[in-house]
């Protein structure tokens, strides 16, 4: 049986106000990137300290491939890259001056050493800026070097929080290139953080949605959505007024339902059909001009798993679902 | 582990050198201290520079000072430029990141006042110069370099609880500030508590054990207590235990 990259059960950590983890357990099998979602505060960055074996927990546990961050805190950090909440880069110090001193603290050997840099500072197209204090440099090409350094000793697991961001387009999608490859080929753990939904479900083989330190879901994004799904439809018309839509939104069929710029976003019951609806809204005197049907995104799941007001997807204002096939 | 104090080390003075080289950034200060100390007070004092007694009091302060300014940045520097979290996620073990920034320190004030003492002998060479090379005596240079080693130590094992538990240099540095001052304070205070008798009989027995007897047994003594502090200082930093933000 294969040793998980990650295992974390029934983790708690309690800080004095506030319970930033609750019983949090999950499993990454290794040599997949993994995304770890949620909002802000949601405890995402005390779970990679966790597993850093820099923040210890109050209950429950967490391995490392098979080992205690605990107690093996310095194999499991020997075995592991991380790109932070900040980037961490020393200002003051210059390109190839920041990954010497992590190439020296993980004890790569001078030719080695000089080589990656060389590697990795080009492959990232800081070369010719090497000797440069890093302090002067834009937030996106710290925020490269940061990546380059998780990456250095070539570990089997790399943390990575928010990598892209302050990185733009081109050097996104070339990073999420970059971690595919490292995932596929070189069968690296990568555990991510990101706010960037489309990112993770481009990206990730597994997520786990995280709020207020409990675990919401977990499984791969295709499950996640057709798990929450449900279809919704877009019906755009006249004579669509608001007593209209009241009467509409209490028809069996019918889950919810939101304006949206054009008409009406109904999300529809698990079993309920389209045509009674569209049937219902003629009987009634709506000249129908558009009816479009939607599945969620990944965005609506998220924030319907997030939401703490329970307000299902597909019927907010401002989140339009995603057209099918995306 | 030697290997990892010493990468450690390194990397705080590369930040040292890249701080001192920037002139505009208050990279000059560091030349005003030297014009002072190394140039300025030799040519006034003359000779008498070579075997001033004052030597036992300025420079251990001036290196615990340049130690001090130093120590107090080191983990709360981290903490407040947000490079601590990613240096603890690295494997350097806690001992060899907590040894490497005092080892830094210390050496910093010790280049300090060996750069100085260097250039102010020179100087004092220069102007004073009569057929043959003028010298401090070994013993008093001995006794003056312990002085300073050990000093440089107690105030870097001490610096390391400031900086520990400060959110900030500027926190740190005041705090440190406060303490110092309380230290430097408190043997004045303890002699005007004494009686005059007291006194004289300390001071005779001053006299006959010479100042660089009594610079060595001070040594020893602040020495002895400094390796304590550094002891527990390693002891206590823990990256489980810290505070990261």
């Amino acid at each position: 049986m294969t040793v998980p990259a990650i295992r974390v059960a029934g983790l708690v950590r309690d800080f004095p106000k506030v319970r930033a983890l609750d019983r949090l357990t999950f499993d990454v099998p290794p040599g997949i990137v993994f995304g770890f979602l949620g909002p802000n505060g949601a405890g995402k960055t005390t779970v990679i300290r966790v597993l850093l074996g820099i923040l210890e927990p109050t209950e429950g546990g967490a391995e490392v491939f098979g080992l205690d961050p605990r107690r093996h805190g310095s194999t499991v950090r020997a075995r592991a890259g991380a790109l932070l909440e900040h980037n961490g880069v020393y200002e003051r110090l210059s390109a190839v001056q920041n990954l010497e001193f992590y190439a020296r603290a993980w004890h790569m050997n001078a030719g080695d050493r000089n080589a990656r840099i060389r590697d990795l500072l080009s492959q990232f197209g800081l070369w010719e800026r090497r000797d440069e204090p890093v302090g002067d440099w834009s937030r996106g090409m710290k925020q490269k070097l940061a990546i380059a350094r998780a990456v250095l000793h070539r570990p089997p697991l790399v943390f990575l929080d928010e990598p892209t961001a302050g990185l733009d387009p081109v050097a996104s999608a070339s990073l999420r290139d970059d971690l595919m490859r490292l995932a596929q080929q070189e069968g690296v753990t990568i555990f991510l953080t990101t706010h960037n939904l489309a990112e993770a479900e481009r990206l990730c083989a597994l997520v786990g949605v995280i709020r207020r330190g409990k675990l919401l879901d977990f499984g791969a994004p295709t499950a996640l959505r057709s798990a929450r799904g449900a279809p919704v439809v877009h019906i755009a018309g006249h004579g669509l007024d608001d007593a209209l839509l009241a009467d509409l939104a209490g028809i069996t069929p019918v889950a919810s339902l939101e304006r949206d710029n054009s008409g009406v976003v109904v999300r529809i019951a698990p079993d309920g059909d389209v045509p009674a609806i569209v049937a219902w809204l003629v009987a009634r005197g709506v000249g129908i001009e558009e009816v479009r049907r939607d599945h969620l995104s990944f965005e609506d799941v998220f924030l319907e798993l997030v939401s703490s007001d329970g307000t299902p997807p597909g019927v907010r204002a401002h989140t339009p679902p995603a057209r099918e096939g995306r | 582990m030697i290997q990892d104090v010493l990468t450690v080390a390194r990397k705080e003075w590369l930040e040292i050198i890249d701080q001192l080289l920037r002139f505009k950034r208050g990279g000059w200060s560091i030349l005003l201290v030297v014009l002072f100390l190394g140039v300025i007070s030799p040519l006034q004092m003359g000779t008498t520079w070579l075997s001033s007694p004052l030597m036992f009091f300025y420079w251990p302060l001036l290196t615990s000072s340049m130690t001090s300014t130093l120590i107090a940045d080191s983990i709360a520097g981290e903490r407040e430029r947000h490079t601590l979290e990613t240096l603890l996620a690295s494997r350097l073990p806690d001992a060899a990141i907590i040894s490497g920034k005092i080892l830094a320190a210390v050496l910093y004030g010790f280049t300090f006042a060996a750069l100085n003492l260097a250039i102010g002998w020179t100087v004092v060479n220069v102007r004073h110069y009569a057929g043959e090379l003028l010298w401090i005596p070994l013993p008093r240079v001995a006794s003056l370099f312990a002085l300073i080693v050990a000093g440089s130590f107690f105030i870097a094992g001490l610096g390391v609880f400031v900086s520990l538990r400060a959110a900030t240099v500027r926190q740190a540095q005041q705090t440190f500030g406060v303490i110092i001052l309380v230290l430097m304070m408190t043997p004045v205070l303890f002699v005007q508590l004494t009686s005059t008798d007291f006194q004289v009989r300390v001071l005779a027995r001053v006299g006959t054990m010479g100042l660089e007897a009594l610079s060595f047994r001070i040594a020893a003594a602040i020495g002895g207590i400094a390796v304590l502090l550094n002891l527990f200082a390693i002891q206590r930093f823990r990256r489980g235990r810290l505070s990261l933000d």
